[in-house]
């Protein structure tokens, strides 16, 4: 049903369109002038029109209305019917419906000229079913729609007696609140309590159209906030009954008007003292704000510290302090760094050092105790001073005698002596020769030297050069040339004593001792070795010595010897102090007596290890 | 809650039962059987011409303005209790009977269950507050809770259809929430009458 589709239309926008010529003042100005216009754009308003339009309108009633709840009318119409002339052709019954029991009676009073039938008090009861009927000409034109109770319609009449006060004006004098008053309508009992009765104010300013709409209260008051001086303002109210739908008619209005100066007189000179006020406070602020610089950026944002490493001073790595780094870094200090430092070269950092590897060797020696350890360590050694060699392009390695490692050191630094590369004077047996010259040969940076293995240092100079002894060839050719002269046992004996050693310096710079050795020339001799001038050691003191590292490769100064290796490695030390010194190579067999009796022991086939300083002490006594 | 159309009935406390019927400004404390026309009306005044007979009928009540005028003040909180009680039961099982309603009418059935509820934990705070205040006295045996009590009395309510219980029950509020007001208006006349 449409008029149950919106609840807040009222009920005479559901009436037929026939029954709009009869309307009276009552229906809403929109509906009077749609009737009076009958466009089809009134259509819309009435959903049904098209289905009433193409039935003849029969008698019916129009509306019922109940103004206080106590007594009601109902309007009828005659619809389409034109001979209803007389009254007595149209008739109203009504049965009214209690609980427990149902009356049927006419309408208790008739009024023709309006078309209404007026119920009075007496027949007025609320909650009671109402269903009304036409009679005419006998015919009854009942409808279901025709059928309420009492409460359902009620429409109060409007409030009276409207009137405004004003509650408060604003500070700028601009705008003022209202407290709109009113009584409620006369013929309502609402003093009783009969009927509630619910109020709703609508305003507007003269000049415009559009009503503004309070919240529906049910004080007969309501206050009116933001009005604005010097406009005129229109209010009136309507009523309704609460909890119902239907509201009543508007009263009539009331005007509301304060007379003020205007807008623009009172508000030019408080918003010019704003806005000086606002531009002063600003002028403040931006001179704090300058003055104050450097505090605020410290206050706002603070600076961040810097990282740090716990432990180590930012000054000390800027003054040069390279000391006390080291000692951080090597662990010495308090939380340090790495631990794994080697300790004995804190001093001198450019100290390089020799790893050889120990494991190999030692595997292949229980495999192969043969002649094949000197080869093997002829490989490492070589290996070893390839890398030596090649990795320090600039740094010459020497060993050093005391700790039995290579001590490197930069060629660009011309105070220190050129010395002999060491390492890689590596004498190479004598079955090796040829492999390790050819090697010589092939590779240029090669200090490679047609010599043993071991090169024996004949002799230290005060300058610092190293004289070495000649390779083992040379030593058995002399040992040849010698036995031909003595026995071995003198020879032994006489070596013993008789050993001279002479040190070879070999120079560095000078490529051509290199190149120019070959592996069968045993003059690898001391025409291989270019002499610095040094003073030869009187081999005496190195006899008491009996240093057997010491060997000279002067062969004419050599005494009768007996076929010794030019140098000679302890293996061991017996607990008389005597040394067992490995045997020489296979060319030479070493004199068995001389190694039973004298305490210089035939070299061993293969050098083991260096003798460390304390040991050659222990040597010396 | 809206009561666009609909009876208000507004169950407080019995210690403030004067301002109930008048504080309905505020719709939580209103209790509205809100029936949506288009729903269940298919006439112009919401009523059709079928007499429906709810299971109050039997009250008698005062249907006019002098009648109702005429009661003295412990009659009419009689009739008021009378008809609370007697819808304490049918709004328990209505409330039951509006739970599983489709999803299509959840909402308003969820709306209505809930007045309900509101309306019916209302009438028995009011009937207990009056029965510790003496102001009721034959009525006791009606005031327990209707899950416990029997449905001792005819259940006539049980064959109402939903629009039917719904419609008994709008006009029910409505005349507890008229004798409520003229009961106020009557005791404090300065309250907004």
């Amino acid at each position: 049903m449409f008029c149950g589709a919106n609840p807040r239309w009222t009920s005479q926008l559901c009436y037929p369109l026939s029954s709009i010529m009869t309307v009276s003042s009552k229906y809403s100005p929109l509906l009077f002038v749609c009737s009076l216009l009958f466009t089809p754009g009134c259509a819309f308003l009435f959903d049904w029109v098209d289905t009433a339009s193409s039935a003849p309108l029969v008698p019916h009633f129009t509306e019922c209305i109940s103004r206080e709840m106590a007594t009601f009318s109902c309007w009828w119409s005659t619809g389409s019917f034109q001979n209803i002339s007389s009254p007595e052709d149209l008739k109203v019954f009504y049965e009214r419906k209690s609980p427990g029991k149902t009356d049927r009676n006419e309408c208790p009073q008739y009024n023709y000229l309006n078309q209404e039938c007026f119920f009075d008090a007496n027949h007025t009861t609320a909650w009671d079913t109402y269903c009304l009927e036409l009679h005419v000409h006998n015919v009854t034109y009942a409808n279901e729609d025709d059928c309420f109770t009492l409460p359902y319609i009620v429409i109060p009449d409007p409030p009276v007696a409207l009137n405004w006060t004003l509650l408060n004006l604003s500070p700028s004098g601009l705008s003022y609140d209202v407290l709109v008053s009113w009584k409620p309508p006369p013929s309502a009992d609402v003093k009783s309590g009969w009927m509630r009765v619910e109020y709703e104010l609508q305003y507007r300013e003269l000049n415009s159209t559009k009503w503004k709409n309070l919240e529906i209260q049910y004080d007969p008051q309501q206050t009116i906030y933001g009005l604005h001086v010097g406009r005129e303002y229109e209010v009136h109210i309507r009523s309704k009954m609460k909890a119902f739908v239907k509201f009543g008619e508007f009263s009539k209005s009331i005007f509301i008007q304060i007379e003020g100066s205007g807008d623009d007189g009172t508000s030019f000179p408080v918003m010019l003292a704003l806005i000086f006020g606002i531009s002063g406070i600003f002028i403040i602020i931006m001179f704090i704000v300058v003055s104050q610089h450097q505090r605020l950026i410290m206050i706002l944002l603070p600076p961040v510290p810097a990282p740090k490493i716990k432990g180590i001073d930012s000054e000390l790595l800027k003054k040069g302090k390279l000391e006390e780094l080291n000692l951080i870094l090597s662990g010495g200090g308090m939380g340090g760094l790495s631990a794994h430092a080697p300790d004995f070269y804190q001093d001198e950092p450019w100290v390089e050092f020799i790893e050889v590897d120990i494991d190999g060797a030692d595997s292949s020696e229980k495999e192969d105790n043969q002649g094949s350890d000197t080869q093997r360590l002829l490989a490492l050694s070589q290996q070893v001073g390839n890398h030596m060699h090649i990795g320090s392009s600039n740094a010459t390695c020497f060993p050093d005698d005391d700790s039995g490692r290579a001590s490197c050191y930069d060629l660009d630094h011309p105070d220190q002596d050129p010395l002999i590369p060491m390492a890689t004077l590596l004498p190479g047996q004598p079955e090796d020769r040829e492999a390790s010259a050819d090697r010589d040969q092939t590779t240029a940076p090669q200090t490679w030297v047609n010599t043993d293995f071991y090169a024996q240092v004949s002799n230290v100079m005060p300058s610092g050069g190293v004289v070495l002894s000649p390779g083992q060839q040379l030593r058995a050719q002399e040992n040849q040339e010698d036995a031909k002269k003595g026995s071995k046992k003198e020879t032994c004996d006489d070596n013993a004593k008789d050993i001279h050693f002479q040190l070879l310096v070999v120079d560095p710079e000078n490529t051509e001792i290199k190149q120019n050795s070959t592996p069968s020339t045993s003059p690898v001799s001391n025409e291989g070795y270019q002499t610095v001038p040094l003073q030869t050691v009187d081999p005496n003191p190195i006899e008491e010595q009996q240093s057997p590292y010491i060997l000279t490769p002067d062969s004419p100064q050599s005494p009768p010897f007996t076929p010794v290796a030019d140098y000679t490695v302890v293996q061991e030390v017996d607990s008389q102090h005597s040394l067992l010194l490995n045997p020489p190579p296979q060319q030479q067999a070493p004199p068995p007596s001389c190694q039973s009796q004298h305490p210089l022991k035939s070299l061993p086939a293969m050098p083991v290890d260096y003798i460390t300083p304390d040991l050659f002490g222990h040597l010396s006594q | 809650l809206v009561c666009s159309s609909g009876s208000c009935v507004s169950l407080r406390r019995v210690g403030t039962w004067i301002e109930s019927a008048e504080n309905e400004k505020t719709e939580k404390n209103c209790v509205s059987v809100c029936v949506q026309e288009q729903q269940v009306a298919p006439s112009r005044n919401h009523i059709g011409r079928v007499n429906r007979n709810c299971h109050t009928s039997s009250i008698l009540t005062p249907n006019d303005k002098e009648n109702a005028q005429r009661m003295t003040r412990e009659e009419l909180t009689e009739v008021i209790l009378k008809l609370l009680v007697a819808w304490r039961e049918p709004l328990w099982h209505f409330e039951q009977r509006l739970r599983p309603q489709s999803l299509e009418t959840s909402d308003r059935a969820a709306q209505v269950g809930r007045m309900v509820h509101e309306v019916r934990s209302g009438v028995q705070r009011v009937a207990q507050k009056m029965q510790m205040l003496g102001m009721i006295g034959n009525f006791v045996s009606g005031l327990s809770s209707p899950e416990a009590q029997a449905p001792s009395e005819s259940s006539e309510w049980q064959l109402l259809q939903n629009w039917d219980l719904l419609h008994c029950l709008r006009r029910d509020a409505n005349k507890v929430q008229n004798y409520l007001k003229i009961l106020k208006c009557r005791i404090v006349p300065e309250y907004g009458c």
